[in-house]
């Protein structure tokens, strides 16, 4: 009886430990895949590539589906998507979408959503509208539109790069966060995102550490939003020059912020447009 | 004969654990094939058959680590001491380690297998680098089991004088040669969590610095934080054990013997559990500044909720370890005294376990962050964030400390003229180290992120400061106290020895759970960042299936270990009996003699 009862106590405890551990939300760890994308893909294998993006390198899954900060697609947005706007089919209704994301917001959330074609190419919107409509509805994306897509890359990839500013005066760092839309996650005198730190707390920061956290942000986590750690594009220092580092950097820390009509400290840009940043649908 | 068999069983654990690395190490490092071989047994895939051989090596080898540190110190304890009693305990110790060296061998030759034959690419390219360090960690695997027969079979020959000594110093080989083991082995996992900088998956292996790569960055705190654990470990399987023994014990002399034992067994376990999150610390900070995508990926990406059970995990060690303390007291005379107490440190710990699971964001629906008022409770993420969890477990951990120490001094009274003064001296440095814990746990929320973790060094200091000011003062101020009584040994409720069982299941499914942390933070690499793992099994599970994993190889452990248990008990029973017998004789005789001498008591039989 007591070899039973020592038994029981055994797989008691290990009962409970397995139970708790199973009933907490179950979040399992894919492995990347290297996404190669080619003009004959068939529909389906858009649409795959395309989940693959909106689960991962997309960010997409850190506002929609958690609920306030954009709408869960997933098993809808296929069958609404062509009623949405009068005239519009569901496949441009999506792509403006990804690219124009202000154009409509659905009604009880925020314009927080920063324009996609910033972050992916035009291929890769694609593949993401046909994932989109493949949720309740049927893919119409096609081999045009991709090849289209892979041609209009293929001329971004090949031509000369915009010219870079070297003057400081004719940055204008409120201007230059909004129009990279860092207002999706971070806020900027109250107004913006909340998924990353506001940018006061930036102020009177090392320019280095700041300088950094733009160019490379999984170098220093915050800790109070570690859970939305990697949502952050690593394509900030390319997408910027050297020049527009340092006065937004300045801007961040304390100073000026440079520009030809100057700029404002952080905490003093009230006035920044709430939904300068790219909306949410 | 006994002995003899169990000797073989041993070297042949040992011989085939030596057979398998010599016949897989030059093979399969040369012979191009396969990167993953077939497996599939009962819906065992290749990485299941890994991981269960991994960690039953890996908790038996705990095992018989961390059973000889305490085993060395007890006998030290007798032998300085003069008390025979704790050198029975340290050889009754290490009759457990005989069985479960042998079983820590054949794990580790079903893993080399299961290692060689189902990764073979992978094998070969850890045996190009670390192949001199294998040979060294077999040749000390042949020390260490000679050692350890050695301070076994040599106890009652050595047991006087210098010979004594001698034995004693036996005890100090084999812990040598059991942590220059372990080293080597964490030399090898640790280069695929974090390999020194510059390789790449075209790095030949042959040309890897083997040096650089054992000496990695998580290598010396996984060292400590293994050695720290397996005195836990130890502990708490000792503390099983005994109360086994305890609870199918016939006679009081035997439950007396087993209730002691299982006290000191939990003494250590929790005595080290204490210090064992500091070297956790530690290794965290190392694996951030190896990666902190490795660092994010542990502490807030997929693992986040790993963090939840751990807290719950210890706060079940925390509350089975006061509890089990709680009852002890019931047989120790004078203990009444702090019974009123008991109650309010209960309510710090629970309290301290909510906040400690508090999670700190949650996924939830829209209509629940709707009602929450946002991604985060109102309430509750004041308390998920570290600065309420650090306060919560050094809490826990003062108030811990302070039920050991109503133990210790339940039947005592100081005779010291300054005995009111120290114990207020005492009361104070609890209540200051309190302050001091607090004071940083709200500070903290007013502070950015960079400074708050460093208040948790704060924390810990004032903590650990405290424990070692309070116990002097306490060593000092009981010199010669008084006695209310002596400890009924024996004197337990049955309860008290399931408490014992169940923190040895916890402390083994906390380590199962923290080798899962630790290894699925490589996430889909073999080597991270250098090696891909591009099996089918490169994804890492969810908790769910991981936990169900872990329950499977503690069952398997606990089961392994039972029959341990019973095979000491068959040892030892016959002991008693043997003495038994030896009384009831020498009562017949002496009676049938008129000899008024009286007999000898179970106690003073080994």
């Amino acid at each position: 009886m007591t070899n039973l009862k020592i038994l029981f106590t055994v797989v008691a405890t290990l009962a409970v430990f397995t139970f708790v551990a199973n009933v907490i939300p179950q979040v399992q760890s894919a492995v990347p895949r290297e996404i190669v994308l080619s003009a004959d893909m068939p529909p389906e294998e858009l649409a795959a590539i395309g989940e693959e993006i909106y689960a991962g390198a997309g960010g997409c899954t850190a506002c929609h589906g958690l609920g306030t900060r954009a709408p869960d697609l997933l098993g809808v947005v296929g069958g609404v998507c062509a009623t949405r706007v009068p005239g519009q089919s569901c496949k441009d209704y999506l792509w403006e979408s990804l690219v124009n994301p202000t154009a409509y917001i659905v009604e009880g959330f925020d314009p927080i959503m920063i324009d996609q074609s910033i972050v992916s190419s035009q291929a890769e919107l694609w593949t993401l509208v046909a994932f989109l409509q493949s949720q309740g509805g049927e893919i119409t994306v096609n081999a045009d539109d991709f090849a289209a897509a892979l041609a209009a890359d293929a001329a971004a990839a090949s031509a000369p790069p915009p010219p870079v500013v070297t003057d400081p005066n004719q940055v204008d760092a409120v201007a230059l966060i909004t129009a990279q839309g860092c207002l999706a996650c971070h806020a900027l005198g109250g107004e913006g995102g909340m998924v990353a730190p506001p940018f006061e707390e930036l102020r009177g920061q090392d320019p280095a550490f700041v300088r950094e956290g733009i160019v490379d942000p999984m170098a220093t986590i915050n800790e109070e939003y570690s859970t939305f750690a990697g949502t952050m594009p690593t394509i900030f220092g390319d997408l910027m020059s050297p020049v527009e580092l340092d006065v937004l950097v300045d801007f961040f820390v304390g100073g000026s912020g440079a520009g030809a009509e100057g700029g404002e400290a952080p905490g003093d840009a009230a006035e920044v447009p709430p939904d300068s940043a790219g909306g949410s649908r | 004969m006994k002995r003899w068999m169990t000797r073989g069983v041993v070297t042949r654990g040992v011989l085939l654990a030596a057979l398998a690395l010599a016949v897989a190490l030059p093979l399969l490092a040369q012979v191009p094939g396969p990167d993953y071989g077939e497996f599939n047994f009962l819906g065992l895939d290749r990485r299941g058959a890994v991981w269960i051989a991994a960690q039953l090596h890996l908790l038996f080898a705990a095992f018989v680590l961390g059973v000889p540190m305490f085993a060395v110190v007890i006998e030290a304890i007798g032998m300085f001491g003069g008390d025979e009693k704790y050198d029975k305990l340290a050889k009754e110790f290490t009759r457990l380690l005989l069985v479960a060296y042998s079983a820590t061998a054949i794990w580790g030759a079903i893993l080399v297998f299961f290692l060689s034959t189902l990764y073979p690419r992978f094998w070969a390219y850890l045996t190009a680098i670390f192949a001199p360090s294998m040979w060294v960690y077999a040749g000390l695997f042949f020390l260490e089991s000679f050692t350890l027969y050695l301070y076994y079979y040599g106890w009652d020959a050595w047991k006087k004088g210098a010979a004594k000594k001698v034995h004693w110093c036996l005890g100090i080989m084999l812990n040598i040669w059991g942590t220059i083991v372990m080293f080597i082995a964490n030399g090898w996992l640790t280069y695929m969590m974090s390999p020194p900088e510059g390789l790449t998956a075209d790095t030949a292996p042959q040309t890897v610095q083997l040096w650089s790569a054992i000496n990695n960055a998580t290598w010396m705190p996984i060292n400590i934080h293994r050695l720290l654990a397996n005195v836990v470990f130890g502990g708490a399987i000792v503390g099983a054990y005994a109360a086994y023994r305890f609870l199918t014990s016939r006679t009081d002399e035997e439950r007396a013997h087993y209730d002691w034992m299982g006290y000191t067994g939990n003494l250590i376990a929790i005595g080290a559990l204490i210090v064992l999150p500091f070297a956790g610390y530690w290794l965290g900070r190392e694996i951030y500044e190896f990666s902190q995508q490795m660092g994010i990926t542990m502490m807030g990406g997929f693992m986040s909720w790993l963090w939840i059970i751990q807290a719950f995990l210890i706060g079940i060690l925390f509350l089975a370890g006061n509890y089990y303390l709680w009852i002890g007291m019931g047989r120790i005379p004078g203990a009444e005294r702090f019974q009123p107490y008991i109650k309010w440190m209960l309510l710090v710990l629970v309290l301290g376990v909510i906040v400690w699971a508090t999670p700190n964001t949650m996924i939830a629906d829209r209509d629940e962050i709707a009602a929450m008022g946002g991604i985060r409770h109102p309430f509750l993420q004041v308390l998920g964030v570290m600065s309420a969890k650090n306060t919560a477990v050094n809490l826990m951990i003062l108030t811990t400390f302070l039920s050991f120490l109503m133990y210790r001094r339940a039947n005592k009274d100081p005779v010291v003229q300054w005995a009111r003064a120290g114990t207020v001296l005492q009361g104070a440095a609890f209540a200051l180290c309190a302050v001091v814990v607090v004071f940083y746990g709200v500070y903290g929320y007013f502070v950015t992120a960079i400074v708050r973790i460093g208040f948790s060094v704060y924390q810990v200091l004032a903590v650990l400061a405290t424990i070692l000011f309070v116990i002097g003062i306490d060593m000092a101020m009981l010199r010669g106290a008084k006695s209310r009584g002596e400890i009924r040994w024996g004197r337990m409720p049955d309860r008290s020895q399931y408490a014992l069982l169940i923190l040895a299941v916890t402390f083994t499914w906390l380590m199962g759970l923290m080798g899962f942390a630790r290894s699925g933070i490589r996430q889909h690499w073999h080597v991270y960042e250098v090696i891909r793992d591009t099996s089918e099994q490169a994804f890492t599970p969810a908790l769910g299936p991981a936990a169900t994993i872990i329950s499977i190889c503690v069952l398997i452990f606990f089961a392994l270990v039972g029959f341990i248990f019973w095979l000491g008990g068959l040892a030892e029973r016959s002991v008693y009996r043997e003495a038994e017998a030896n009384v009831k004789a020498g009562q017949e005789g002496r009676a049938a003699l008129g000899d008024p001498m009286p007999a000898p008591s179970l106690g003073d039989v080994d």
